[in-house]
């Protein structure tokens, strides 16, 4: 049987209703633990994976897809209306997401959101079917020289995040810089900066910390504006559907972000968070409405939201392909193959044909379940926001610390919350951006592990980092992204210079 | 909405029966990893085979399991239902991270899974044996990179060995950790290291598929239907297994102990167990009592002089 | 924070106390990396980017900043900040250590109640003796649902046992 007919089969099969119901239950059950900040999908997949067990193998295994689906989609929603990101790869979604949510325009957030993801899902889920092997020959090339380059290409894009102020923006990104390096070293498994308390060696876990400073900080922030300031929140401003211009300035930012999403997903040490990261800059570069960044702009959920599903799908191939999980989720997925007989691998297509085209349109269907759901539910999801501020404000810390200590039930990480929630209310008095401490400590240790690895592999050797042509590629193109904006300016002040010579005549 | 709740608390309150949790285990890692499904596995089976009524897993995760032991035994001291699933990686763990609270702390039930070593390198290296990649090693032994899980590791240690029985300075290894698995594998395919090292089920399909080369395996024996040496009959006194087991609470009773042994011995023979490891892919390396006992003594000394010897612990 | 009593109108052509406040945080930042890794040894040494190095690099790049920052603050360069109310801070600070301490001797279901009840009051719902009573009942289901569905155990105290 062809390729097609595979997936043909497979998709016949899920569409049966029983199917289509386990596929909305696993949706379903996926979004609702998903939601919970601090349990991202690999531990949603996790908790829930029992849950299926119960299920022949086909239905079984399209409750799965739902699960993970759900579980990617769920931390969107709570970025968006509680600025308290579910997992580190929808952080980018709460800078523009929530600033919609208080604008009064949280209804085409998420809904500009729900579609990009179906959209960059779809997409990808098919990109996944007909180009794995392409893609994964592409990833593999990819080795420690190539992944520092694109740090540095992420690290200079993604600058853009940064605010109005340089050295502000600096200063929060080096705070984050240096809060990476807390935790064991990977590379020669001495402790740095953990000060013998054993509850640091594993280093600041992301999703606390983004939760931290998002959430907590957030709400300190404004009850200390206090209960005189008027109500900024607005929950619903205009239409809760997206408007017609809305729809034009969101389909190239869902095709954008699926483009940059898919293949950062594939490689094995790109990361869902780089993908979303570099959307969100590439987004901010070419939209036509760049004041709006920072301020609610429809693009900046968009792209990363895309860039963030289609990820999730690029992380199938080298798990299908190769049978490499290259994320938690990745290996929570891998245990729950094995429970379906399905041995990833590089045979796995050949061997297995009928299974793995059963899981690529249990995912089709899972997909379009997600937007089934959540669609209605944007009216429903939005209201939310007229909740009176006290009890608002209450349930979000109440939602926040739920999903920490879900997670890690520490007394520690507690006291990580409430101080690092303390230092971001300190750092948004004095006006320091909160995103770049988030981008350093995601980025700088992949940047300093990748750089050493690479070195160390050399023997020492610092032209390694150069002498590869996609390396080298990247690092031209970073280079051009940190000057060109430069030269531009420079240029546009000489542009003025003559205007006003001219005008002189 | 508040009906709601209270209904739903009162309804839950009663579908419960009456009875104690029997056995609480605790996975020193978050949900999902290697620990978590093992303390969930055996959740499943000692309910399906009624040797427990009811199971309950804990998590709690951090620096490999370590912040998981000191909370156990300092909280269940003397609980005769407080199991923790653990692992060899602990045991580097707690030397590296110069933990406090150790395996001494605990009382040891029983190993239950493990999984070999295996040394691979990419299909297209001229590397064809592990006599090659000795030679290669005692050339030079920083040209040869070797690909593996995290420093300290298992991956790391069996590296260690390695060098030693070939006679080469194990500080002088390149070794290069990448943070999992599937990092590493990618790195060994797309032959951006010399030589991979990692569990044997990681590099399996790969070397069904012919994209990688296994020269040898770290168990005793020849694993059955693997066609490649072990590093022992390579003149390489190499033989390291990660384990997993399942310890008590320390300061129990003999007899406590005792039931809590005859519980996991039957658990052991059960079909549930036995298709657990199957569908899981573990290999059976089951050993409890004294013998493991006395084996999880070995494995203590041994990596101490080796975690020494490459330099990551003073 | 006691970053946030300081007065909030800066006066001309004087320094802005808080932001070299913020400076010298960042410089004792960076001398606490300096100092910390200064114990690392270089171990594998095949690259000659060690433990060390990277973390040297950021910390000299804090040393700039905090120079950077008290250029700005003789410049005036630093924006005027809002007033901010003490009062509600202190209250749900209070909520979430109150929440971390009780935790373990009481249980997700009270600590947690606790925690949402001081931050409704922080944001001016004060009738704590409603707030908390109705949030531990809200908790307690929750922690019933992870418990059963998900076979998670959150933290469990006197009012989760009684479920158990």
């Amino acid at each position: 049987m062809s390729t097609f007919q595979f997936l043909l089969e497979g998709l016949a099969a899920a569409m049966l209703p029983m199917n289509l119901l386990y596929a909305l239950v696993g949706v379903t059950l996926g979004t609702m633990v998903g939601v919970l900040p601090g349990i991202g999908p690999a531990t949603t997949v996790a908790l829930l994976l029992p849950v299926t067990y119960q299920l022949d193998a086909t239905g079984s295994l399209i409750m799965f897809a739902g699960i993970y689906y759900g579980g990617m989609y769920g931390g969107s929603t709570t970025s968006i209306l509680l600025n308290t990101p579910g997992e580190s790869a929808s952080i980018v979604t709460a800078l523009e997401g929530n600033k919609m949510a208080r604008a009064g325009r949280g209804g085409p957030a998420l809904a500009t959101a729900a579609i990009g993801s179906f959209v960059a899902g779809l997409i990808a889920t098919l990109a996944l079917a007909f180009v794995a092997p392409f893609i994964v020959k592409i990833a593999l090339v990819f080795g420690p020289r190539e992944y520092f380059a694109l740090m540095v290409l992420a690290f200079i894009t993604v600058s853009s995040a940064f605010g109005d102020s340089t050295l502000r923006g600096l200063t929060s990104l080096f705070i984050g810089l240096a809060l990476s390096l807390v935790g064991i070293d990977q590379l020669t498994g001495q402790n740095r900066l953990s000060f013998g308390v054993p509850d640091l060696l594993d280093g600041i876990e992301v999703t606390t910390m983004a939760v931290a400073m998002f959430a907590i900080g957030e709400t300190l922030y404004i009850a200390a504006q206090g209960a005189t300031a008027p109500d900024k929140i607005e929950a619903v401003k205009g239409s809760v559907w997206m408007t017609g211009q809305d729809w034009a300035r969101s389909w190239k930012a869902w095709l954008r972000g699926t483009l940059i999403g898919f293949p950062i997903g594939a490689m094995p040490a790109g990361g869902a968070e780089i993908g979303t990261f570099l959307s969100y800059a590439t987004e901010k570069k070419l939209s036509k409405h760049p004041e709006e960044f920072g301020k609610g702009a429809i693009e900046g959920v968009a792209g990363p939201e895309a860039a963030n599903n289609a990820s999730a799908a690029g992380t199938l191939v080298p798990l299908l392909t190769l049978g490499l999980p290259t994320s938690a989720t990745a290996a929570i997925m891998l245990a729950g193959f094995q429970q379906y007989g399905l041995q990833p691998g590089p045979l796995l297509f050949a061997t297995n044909p009928q299974l793995v085209w059963g899981l690529i349109a249990s995912l089709l269907i899972a997909n379009l379940m997600l937007l089934v759901l959540n669609l209605p539910l944007v009216g429903l999801w939005v209201r939310l926001l007229t909740i009176p501020k006290p009890w608002l404000y209450a349930g979000i810390l109440l939602f926040a610390t739920l999903g920490t200590i879900g997670a890690n039930p520490s007394v520690f990480e507690l006291g990580m919350l409430l101080l690092f929630g303390l230092i971001a209310y300190g750092m948004r008095v004095f006006g320091y951006p909160i995103a770049p401490v988030i981008v350093g400590l995601i980025l700088g240790p992949l940047a300093e592990q990748q750089l050493r690895r690479a070195l160390a592999i050399s023997q020492g050797d610092v032209t390694v980092l150069f002498t590869s042509p996609i390396a080298a590629g990247l690092l031209i193109v970073a280079a051009l992204a940190l000057i060109v904006p430069l030269i531009l300016r420079a240029r546009g002040r000489g542009d003025v210079l003559n205007q006003m010579a001219a005008s002189e005549d | 909405m508040k009906h709601f709740i209270l209904a739903s608390i009162l309804a839950g309150a009663m579908a419960l029966p009456a009875y104690a949790a029997d056995y609480s285990i605790m996975a020193p890692a978050a949900p999902g990893g290697g620990w978590d499904q093992t303390a969930r596995s055996l959740q499943t089976a000692l309910q399906k085979e009624k040797i427990s009524n009811r199971v309950q897993v804990m998590n709690v995760p951090g620096a490999g399991g370590t912040i998981g032991i000191a909370q156990f035994a300092s909280q269940q001291k003397g609980n005769p239902n407080a199991l923790m699933v653990g692992g060899y990686v602990m045991v580097g763990a707690i030397l590296t991270n110069k933990s406090p609270v150790t395996l001494k702390d605990v009382t040891p039930i029983a190993r239950l899974t493990g999984e070999y070593e295996a040394i691979v390198v990419p299909a297209s290296s001229e590397i064809k044996t592990i006599g090659d990649l000795v030679a290669k090693l005692k050339e030079n032994p920083g040209a040869v990179s070797w690909g593996g899980g995290s420093a300290g590791g298992t991956d790391h240690i069996a590296t260690g060995l390695i060098a030693k029985a070939a006679g080469v300075d194990p500080t002088k290894i390149n070794y290069i950790a990448f943070s999992g698995g599937g990092e590493a594998l990618a790195a060994i395919l797309g032959s951006q290291v010399t030589a991979g090292i990692s569990s044997f089920g990681e590099f399996e399909s790969q070397i069904k598929a012919g994209s990688l080369r296994l020269l040898a395996v770290s168990s005793e024996q020849r694993i059955q239907g693997v066609d490649a040496p072990t590093l022992k009959e390579s003149k390489l006194d190499v033989v390291i297994q990660n384990w997993r087991m399942v310890a008590a609470a320390p300061g129990i009773s003999a007899e406590q102990k005792a039931a809590i042994l005859a519980d996991f011995e039957k658990l052991e023979k059960s079909a549930t167990w036995q298709e657990t490891m199957k569908t899981k892919g573990w290999a059976d390396t089951y050993l409890a009592g004294p013998a493991f006992e006395e084996q999880l003594a070995k494995d203590i000394a041994s990596t101490e002089t080796i975690l020494k010897d490459i330099g990551l612990v003073k | 924070m006691s970053l946030d009593k300081t007065p909030s109108t800066s006066m001309q052509r004087r320094p802005d106390w808080a932001a070299l406040v913020i400076a010298a945080i960042l410089l004792v930042l960076a001398g606490v990396i300096l100092f910390d890794v200064s114990r690392l040894r270089d171990l594998g040494g095949y690259s000659q980017v060690g433990p060390a190095t990277v973390p040297g690099w950021i910390a000299y790049g804090l040393i700039g900043l905090a120079i950077w920052t008290v250029v700005a603050a003789f410049r005036g360069d630093f924006p005027v900040r809002e007033k901010q109310e003490v009062k509600p801070v202190v209250w749900i600070v209070a909520g979430l250590a109150a929440q971390m301490l009780l935790i373990r001797p009481l249980g997700f279901s009270i600590a947690t109640g606790i925690l949402f009840g001081l931050t409704a009051a922080g944001f001016g719902a004060r009738r704590l003796w409603i707030s908390i009573p109705i949030a531990i009942v809200i908790c307690l289901a929750i922690w019933w649902v992870f418990s059963v569905v998900l076979s998670l155990s959150l933290p469990a105290g006197p009012l989760e046992n009684l479920l158990q």
